[in-house]
């Protein structure tokens, strides 16, 4: 695997260009270009479906996650029937560890509010909502007023440029609930209603928000859209690893002396990510443990970690995955048992209660961790959990399940001594 | 034709199925709770997990691609699917628990983790015996649990409504009492509240579960969350009979089932009818398992010195025979009664044309704006129509009241005239009123004699519902002159069967002193010298009516209980609902 250029690459999203969330500030600095190319430029995007073509080619892959080609999934939509047609932009950002999409509403939301733009004329939609999680207040001030002012400079609204594209753009708040992450949830909540994942098929580009032909994005997926109608998909493709490429916003927090959002190269080595970008383990601490991409995504062992990028690939080999690149990093003295005890906590709060398996494990795991914690687990206790993962996994509606499931079988496998320590000593004679 | 493959047989089908659906229609079984054919299908209980796989087809050519078997090549869902909401397909190969150990496992691990915040208190639960909880768990659920800590504790004893109770620790959020409420009784009066395992159905805060159907959601719930505030803790489920009827409370004729013990009905359940009334009942019908046990007229009663008092049967009859026999036979009224049976009203009819008398005429009794369109009418009676085709003259209060006070002996119909508004103590001064009826009311306290006759719980006789079905019942509860071993249309339960006479389960106490009409009717024409007269049941009346009475041509109760009912031809537009 070919070295990525990391220490070169100029960020695109969060430039270093002050007052960017201004739009005057915004459009000075070459916004809303992309807009207006793909508007009037019929030379070079004589129809929608040429827009959606190049983001194809650019395989932008979902930001939120799931990492599925987001050209693609535009192009799953029916074509236009004169009704109405929905993009959702999923800002929940709920994920324990991820932070990235908030760099974004607080930093440069035009790049964004520009991209799903974009998104909306490629696939002829009608109106947008961008739902932001309820914690995020002063994000959906910030938002409703970047909107406002992109309503002022005749970005949003009727007859866009001149053209006849017209679109209306809302923000909704979430009211803090993990599952309202999750695509299907989301557009309940946006519909007024209990956020429960809906069943799929009807996948939401049949029948979504009102039962009207959806599409749902992640923020950042779409703020790279812009950048890919300005520069090109051969310039997105060039960036990064091959199968996952373009830019990403890493979001480090954990042990490391320099915690933030940074705008880079997909992968980039995880160990690079560390000890150079973020500056190291703080006190000069080891390495213990890393979580790559939110809590849901399987632990790795610091000592696996050599030559591992943070793409989907690289990771898959240690048994992990990229999700949303919210990394956390732990130094040698933390507590696994801790650590897992608050990741299965999480998941029992945020089961939304609609499936047996994930509304009854996720609390069972996190009680049986909590006794484990208290230093009142067996062994047997250990083998339960695993056996418990098992029966939740993959026969619940959403992710969710899977979500706890994943971390609570990887923590104990990697690092069973640790737990194994925690128990009880068995009085069952070993043999 | 389609076909399908389910655990190795092969099916041919047609149209649009949902594969559970089509499992339990070939009699299989899959175990579910959340499911119901009625309602959506959120297919969030998650125990309906079956092995699901599509054969491989060569794109190009359409043909099935085979192994070296010259087996289809199947491709298989990477995950178990939910089998309720997953519509059958062409060539679907499905296995369920009987074939498969990863569905038997899976069903398994699911019904464990149901179970693990249930109370598990059965043996003071009123679903006990009809739960599908219970049941699912004994034949597909884990012999033991692994849950060595604390359940969750959730309100208890929550008075959702005037009529439904809530333990939420019970509940297993299939959802199907929200689904209920918004799909078919379109009130939306519930909701679930809280998060993962705290969560529970329940109404929104300040307002009340008052749907006029909200005790279907207690039939809906696959556990003991929601019971009825009425009959919890009554009675269990396995001492009771079950008997089919209909509702008798408004002119839809809900199919229904008495549910008694005792010779008490104790409740009411629907009955499905895709026909009539699908799943479901309003409120209301069920509430009327009281008129069968309370308040009822047992023994013939007389007025003596302006005075009630009990009679005898022979006495009732030489009574009646003599006032009729002294008046001329133009001076009798015979008031027919929408509340009545077919064979009730006939019978009357019947003999009031063999005795050369007046025909019965009736009076329908409409509240008006009381009907919702579905299963509640503005016609509070349930045989209206049933009158009207056995060509009784309807007509209006004043009419009546007219008639009556023409009249020198009125013979009446288990109609409470006098309750309903429709005459006054006045009207019926001055002659000799026989009332035929059930339950005891202002009505009968005026009347010169009172003939106890069974009730629709008692006796088997038919009903035309609102839109000219005819429907008909079940005898549920003994009267002193019927025996359950002896009636073989009554329905035997548990007790019954097994029971000796030293048991003190069954008691007299609950029998009513009453007969049906035409056995009263067939004494007081025998004692008249008519000849021709005696029937026996409402079966042979039917067959009778069949014959002689060209709107029910066809009818008898062998084709009724066959079909559920039959839609009669002579209902015309008008009367329609």
């Amino acid at each position: 695997m070919s070295a990525v250029d990391w220490k070169n690459y100029e960020p695109v999203l969060i430039p270093n260009i002050a007052d960017l969330d201004k739009i005057d500030v915004y459009i000075k600095n070459g916004g809303y270009s992309a807009l207006k190319s793909v508007l009037t430029d019929k030379s070079k995007w004589p129809d929608p479906k040429s827009v959606i073509n190049e983001v194809k080619d650019a395989n932008i892959r979902g930001r939120g996650g799931a990492g599925f080609n987001a050209g693609l999934k535009w192009s799953f939509m029916p074509p236009a029937d004169g009704g109405p047609r929905y993009l959702a932009c999923n800002g929940d950002e709920s994920e324990p560890g991820t932070f990235k999409d908030r760099k974004i509403f607080e930093y440069n939301p035009h790049v964004f509010i520009e991209g799903a733009l974009i998104a909306a004329y490629a696939m002829q939609i009608t109106t947008i909502y961008v739902y932001i999680r309820g914690e995020y207040k002063a994000y959906i001030r910030m938002m409703e007023k970047a909107l406002q002012d992109a309503y002022d400079k005749g970005m949003i609204g009727k007859n866009i440029m001149g053209s006849d594209f017209s679109v209306d753009f809302y923000v909704t708040g979430g009211a803090g609930a993990y599952i309202c992450g999750e695509e299907t949830s989301m557009l309940e909540s946006l519909e007024g209603k209990r956020g429960y994942p809906r069943v799929k098929p009807p996948f939401p580009a049949q029948k979504g928000l009102w039962g009207r032909p959806t599409t749902i994005n992640n923020i950042e997926t779409l703020a790279h859209v812009t950048s890919v109608i300005n520069r090109g998909a051969d310039w997105f493709k060039s960036i990064g690893a091959e199968t996952h490429p373009g830019p990403i916003l890493y979001g480090i927090s954990g042990h490391v002396n320099r915690p933030g959002v940074y705008e880079l190269p997909s992968g980039v080595p995880v160990l690079d990510l560390i000890h150079e970008v973020a500056g190291g383990i703080r006190n000069g601490k080891k390495l213990k443990a890393v979580i790559p991409g939110g809590s849901s995504t399987p632990v790795v062992r610091a000592d696996s970690l050599d030559g591992i990028t943070m793409d989907a690939d690289s990771l898959r080999e240690v048994g992990t995955m990229l999700g949303t690149a919210g990394m956390v990093v732990m130094d040698e003295d933390t507590d696994m048992v801790d650590m897992l005890w608050r990741i299965t906590h999480f998941y029992h709060h945020e089961s939304c209660g609609q499936c047996t398996p994930c509304r009854e494990g996720t609390g069972w795991l996190e009680k049986i961790m909590l006794k484990i914690k208290n230093g009142e687990g067996e062994i047997k206790d250990l083998d339960l959990l695993l056996d418990i993962t098992t029966q939740m996994e993959g026969r619940t509606i959403c992710a969710l399940a899977d979500a706890a499931a994943w971390p609570v079988r990887h923590t104990i496998t990697r690092f069973r001594d640790e737990f194994e320590a925690r128990c009880k000593k068995s009085v069952h004679a070993v043999a | 034709m389609a076909e399908v493959f389910i655990d190795g047989i092969r099916y041919e089908y047609e149209g649009e199925h949902r594969l559970l659906q089509f499992i339990q229609d070939l009699g299989k079984e899959v175990p579910f709770f959340c499911y119901h054919p009625s309602m959506s299908a959120p297919a969030n209980c998650r125990q309906c997990m079956v092995k699901v796989g599509q054969p491989v087809k060569d794109r190009e050519t359409g043909e099935y691609e085979l192994d070296e078997n010259g087996e289809r090549v199947i491709r298989w869902f990477p995950k178990l699917q939910t089998s309720c909401n997953i519509m059958i397909a062409d060539g679907m190969v499905v296995h369920t628990q009987e074939t498969d150990d990863l569905v038997k496992r899976a069903q398994k691990d699911n019904l464990e983790l149901i179970l693990i915040n249930h109370p598990l208190d059965c043996p003071i639960c009123d679903q006990a015996g009809e739960c599908p909880l219970q049941i699912q768990t004994y034949k597909y659920g884990p012999e033991g649990s692994r849950f060595e800590v604390k359940k969750v504790h959730k309100p208890k004893r929550v008075q959702l409504g005037p009529r439904v109770i809530l333990d939420a620790e019970r509940c297993i959020n299939c959802t199907r009492c929200v689904r209920f409420t918004d799909e078919i009784s379109k009130t939306h009066q519930l909701t679930i509240t809280s998060r993962g395992d705290k969560n529970y159905p329940i109404a929104a805060p300040g307002r009340e579960f008052d749907d006029p159907y909200s005790l279907n959601t207690v039939d809906l719930c696959p556990v003991g969350a929601l019971t009825s505030a009425d009959f919890r803790f009554k009675a269990r489920v396995w001492e009771m009979n079950q008997t089919p009827s209909i509702d008798v409370t408004n002119a839809k004729g809900s199919n229904i089932d008495l549910w008694t013990r005792d010779n008490l009905v104790l409740r009411i359940t629907p009955r499905y009818n895709g026909e009539v009334n699908d799943h479901w009942m309003p409120d209301e019908g069920r509430e009327a398992y009281r008129l069968f046990n309370e308040n009822r007229v047992s023994k013939p009663r007389q007025k003596l010195d302006n005075e009630q008092v009990n009679s005898s049967w022979n006495n009732a009859v030489a009574t009646l025979l003599e006032q009729l026999e002294g008046v001329d036979k133009q001076d009798v009224a015979i008031i027919g009664s929408p509340h009545a049976s077919v064979e009730e009203n006939y019978i009357l009819g019947k003999f009031a044309s063999l005795m050369g008398m007046n025909q019965p005429v009736f009076t329908s009794q409409i509240e008006k704006g009381k009907g919702d369109g579905f299963l509640i009418t503005d016609d509070l009676a349930p045989n209206a129509n049933g009158c009207r085709l056995l060509g009784f003259e309807e007509k209006d209060s004043k009419s009546i009241a007219a008639i009556v006070k023409k009249a020198r002996v009125v013979l009446l119909l288990s109609d409470h005239l006098v309750d309903r508004g429709v005459l006054s103590a006045e009207n019926l001064a001055d002659t000799f009123v026989a009332v035929f009826a059930t339950n005891h009311s202002e009505t009968t306290k005026l009347a010169n004699l009172v003939v106890p006759i069974t009730c629709a719980a008692e006796h088997a006789a038919s009903y035309v519902n609102i839109d000219g079905r005819i429907q008909r019942t079940f005898p549920a509860k003994e009267t002193k002159y019927t025996n359950r071993r002896l009636d073989f249309e009554m329905s035997e339960g548990r007790l019954d069967r097994y029971g000796t006479s030293f048991d003190n389960w069954i008691t007299e106490d609950n029998k009513v002193d009453c007969m049906p009409l035409w056995r009263f009717m067939s004494s007081l024409a025998e004692e008249s010298g008519l000849e021709n007269f005696s029937l026996s049941s409402g079966r042979e009346i039917m067959e009778e009516i069949s014959e002689l009475v060209p709107a029910f041509e066809g009818v008898s109760y062998e084709v009724m209980d066959e079909q559920a009912g039959i839609l009669l031809q002579g209902v015309s537009k008008t009367v329609k609902s």
